[in-house]
């Protein structure tokens, strides 16, 4: 790899007006990423007339730093309001918030910005040495490896839940039926539209996500309001103490790891990472009953992961042109306005603005972090208002969140739907976290096992003859069936053994 | 003054139609008793049917920057994404036909749409008016470089042939399914979420073939890493002149993409005058025609009346096209 152009990039990234561009787009990212459903994609959009006139590099520097701001703003909204803006930060809302309600939102908060750090700077680092060989693993994962993967997921999801596996189940089951909702990927026949084109390109994440999670809890916490607060203390501090520190540094390495991994996978990388890391660290705890109840490693796991991804899903839209989500999307019609073509000749052609634009990563991350300390004393303060006055300000802002996704007013409509649904789940004892996920993955399992099978030609055995979907299926195998069947043997091997202790006393 | 003289403006004003001509100027010198004269008095919403960082977004958001001084308002682009365009179209009908609010609309959702979805509520043509054409991109059938398949001949005799497309109801469904059909290829069509998702499967040959827009496959026949078997345009593309096209083959197909602006039917003559005229000045713009270089689209630029023919005939070549060689689009499972 040529050093010089890595080093020169530096130079571009460091040059007064590119550091200002870097600042003003973190800030503004962080600022969006907080308020609910108006995310980066939108954002960007909306910024881009203002880009027209910067030099590409500086326009690019400035929009990537909204994407990745968000990517912190979101935690802030997920942990203290149990609204998750993207769903890279659902499962973060599960022990995240649970802290919140426990009078730890600091230190949460606190652990998320630093995972997110760690989690952000290491993707670079990985990204600069390793970009242009990994352009190929996006590559290696066609629908038949899609489909596998989307299988992993869906059986992680049963492991998020705490209550009854039954109810745990039948919500993953309801979220994968929502995802029905639509135009048939494949055949363009109507499902469940009920006749009207609103419903025609199915319903967005984000829509699920702040109906089930925002709204359902808003509705279920004015029910509960005359009841006394939890003691909602010490919520000033930001800085976690050494134990926090201690029990999720691990959690922060792999979850890194994973993030840049299962990020430079166009579609559905970003939600597997964070969701991969919950149930690594859920699998690996000593005691995982904690989680749920507000496990630090639940967040930190997750945030370095989703952090990590968002900055290696820039991987194949630099080296092969191929935008990884939304956000991504926007950003290739940045550079194209800029009249700059992201693809295999970037790196060649542009030197400086692929350069310039990675490095500018790290001191975005060094400014977040920096930012997020004060910020996170500021916006946890926020749950010192009384839920009489944030509800309904969070519902309005959640509804002007809604309403910018497609500028779009029925989407207001499902979203207060969603929300009823989402209450009446909570009242009943069923989880929106494994509904939410299920839904997310639905779509990409059925179009993915569709497109499959097509091109296999029906025959199911080329899932397992193909190598890289080969060793997915491996790996579903080992995970959902060989270890489970392990551990029951092994618990049982200790009951037995302590019976007999027993016995012996 | 609130609208400055402008000087392309005037320049595309004289050598267009003399009765527009006169009001480009009346607009100009801002007479009170004309009714054209008053519009545009606000900015004038652009909406886009599609997801921001698409081929449409790109180019609406390039020529509404280039209207804005022959108009002398902005024109803030708003996307509206939804059924292949269909949702921001419904929503621009059922709003004022008053020229505020201009909507961007493609070919394949009147020529393509009917025959695939069976939907009585259907946009069609006759409800719009179109106020200016834009641009035509063609497609071109690519596989991968590394494909034994070197020729347009070398595909068509294979045995079977897995084709991915963009989507139900596209271009790209339309032209490569017309082949197969025409040729007698047994094939299978794989459809996915867009452009960007077909070139990866291509690239990482999950698929054989696919037929893309020129802006979708030019970056990767450029690297090396796909090949151009045809086109399916009634000449060669000025980008990719040494392919030949399916007409050249003996394969009478003719697949293209058009971008046009529309407004609801019943918008008055005189605001349609003013807007068209001022699209035609945007048109000429460097940078609109630079962006339309950079992103390998060709020019379409014909009047209204033109345009709505063109529509009309190509829903009707197609239609007897899909009968005659027995595709199916979006039925067979």
């Amino acid at each position: 790899m040529d050093f010089s152009s890595v080093l020169s990039g530096f130079t571009v990234a460091f040059e007064w007006q590119n550091i200002l561009f870097c600042l003003l787009g973190v800030t503004v990212g962080m600022l969006i990423g907080v308020l609910p459903g108006l995310g980066p994609a939108a954002t960007i959009a909306i910024l881009l007339p203002v880009t027209y006139n910067l030099e590409p590099t500086a326009a690019v520097i400035m929009l990537a730093g909204i994407f990745y701001g968000a990517q912190y703003g979101g935690t802030i909204t997920s942990v203290l309001l149990k609204l998750p803006g993207e769903a890279s930060t659902v499962v973060t809302a599960l022990d995240g918030h649970a802290l919140a309600r426990r009078g730890q939102a600091g230190p949460a908060l606190g652990i998320a910005a630093i995972a997110s750090f760690i989690g952000g700077t290491a993707s670079i680092i990985l990204l600069t040495f390793i970009a242009p060989a990994l352009a190929g693993v996006a590559l290696a994962f066609g629908p038949a490896e899609y489909t596998v993967l989307a299988l992993i997921g869906i059986f992680l999801v049963g492991t998020l839940g705490n209550g009854s596996v039954i109810k745990s189940a039948a919500a993953a089951a309801a979220g994968l039926l929502l995802a029905t909702v639509g135009l048939d990927p494949l055949l363009g026949t109507p499902r469940f539209t009920f006749g009207t084109d609103q419903l025609a390109d199915g319903i967005d994440f984000t829509i699920v996500a702040m109906g089930l999670f925002g709204v359902g809890e808003i509705l279920y916490n004015l029910e509960h309001r005359d009841r006394p607060q939890t003691g909602v203390p010490s919520f000033g501090r930001a800085i976690p103490s050494r134990l926090h520190w201690l029990q999720s540094r691990l959690a922060i390495l792999r979850g890194s790891v994973t993030g840049f991994i299962l990020g430079i996978l166009p579609g559905g990388g970003a939600t597997m990472s964070s969701l991969v890391a919950y149930a690594v660290e859920k699998r690996t705890a000593k005691d995982p009953s904690r989680f749920g109840k507000g496990a630090i490693e639940g967040v930190a796991g997750p945030e370095s992961a989703n952090n990590a991804a968002a900055t290696s899903s820039f991987i194949p839209l630099l080296t092969l042109g191929i935008p990884a989500n939304a956000t991504m999307a926007v950003l290739f019609g940045a550079l194209m306005l800029q009249g700059i073509t992201p693809g295999p000749q970037l790196m060649s052609d542009h030197p400086d603005v692929f350069w310039g634009v990675v490095n500018s990563m790290y001191l975005g991350n060094i400014l977040l972090l920096i930012l997020s300390i004060p910020l996170i004393g500021l916006f946890v303060r926020m749950l010192k208002v009384r839920p009489g006055i944030l509800a309904p300000i969070t519902v309005v802002i959640t509804m002007i969140g809604t309403y910018s996704i497609r500028n779009n007013a029925f989407d207001m409509l499902l979203v207060i739907g969603l929300g009823l649904l989402g209450y009446g789940m909570r009242k009943l004892g069923f989880e929106p976290g494994p509904f939410v996920l299920a839904f997310v993955l639905g779509s990409l399992l059925e179009a993915s096992f569709r497109r499959s099978m097509r091109i296999f030609g029906g025959d199911v055995t080329e899932y397992v003859k193909q190598p890289v979907s080969g060793t997915l299926v491996a790996i579903l195998v080992l995970t959902v069936v060989i270890v489970p069947l392990l551990r029951k043997v092994r618990t049982r091997q200790t009951a037995g053994a302590e019976a007999a202790g027993v016995k012996a006393d | 003054m609130q609208h400055p003289l402008p000087r392309r403006g005037l320049l595309a004003g004289l050598a267009a139609l003399p009765p527009l001509a006169a009001l480009s100027a009346c607009q100009v010198q801002g007479g009170a008793d004309e009714a054209n004269a008053s519009f545009p008095t606000r900015a004038v919403d652009f909406w886009v049917p599609f997801d921001a960082g698409g081929s449409g977004d790109l180019i609406s958001r390039a020529v509404a920057k280039a209207a804005e001084e022959p108009l002398g308002e902005s024109l803030p682009v708003t996307n509206k994404p939804g059924a292949n365009g269909a949702v921001g179209l419904k929503e621009l009908l059922a709003g004022k036909a008053d020229g505020y609010t201009i909507c961007l609309a493609v070919k394949s959702l009147f020529a393509i749409g009917p025959l695939v979805v069976d939907d009585p509520d259907a946009v069609t043509i006759d409800q719009l008016r179109i106020i200016t054409t834009l641009t035509n991109e063609g497609y071109v059938l690519v596989v991968h470089a590394d494909s034994p398949y070197q020729t347009l001949e070398d595909l068509l005799a294979a045995t079977h042939v897995n084709y991915g497309t963009t989507g139900v109801g596209t271009g790209s469904q339309l032209s490569a399914g017309l082949l197969f059909g025409i040729a007698g290829v047994e094939a299978t069509d794989v459809p996915f979420d867009g452009g960007g998702p077909t070139v990866t499967a291509l690239l990482g040959k999950d698929i054989d073939a696919a037929s893309l827009s020129l802006a979708e496959t030019m970056p990767h026949i450029q690297a090396g890493d796909m090949r151009a078997l045809c086109v399916f345009s009634e000449e060669r593309s000025v980008y990719l002149n040494e392919v030949p096209t399916a007409l050249e083959k003996d394969l009478n197909i003719l697949v293209d993409q058009r971008r046009f602006i529309v407004v609801p039917a019943d918008t008055p003559d005189d605001v349609v005058g003013v807007l068209t005229l001022a699209f035609e000045d945007a048109r000429e713009g460097g940078e609109y025609g630079q962006f339309l270089q950079d992103n390998y689209m060709e020019r379409w630029e014909v009047d209204g009346i033109e345009a709505q023919l063109h529509l009309a005939e190509a829903t009707e070549q197609f239609a007897a096209q899909i009968a005659e060689s027995g595709v199916e689009l979006g039925t067979a499972e």
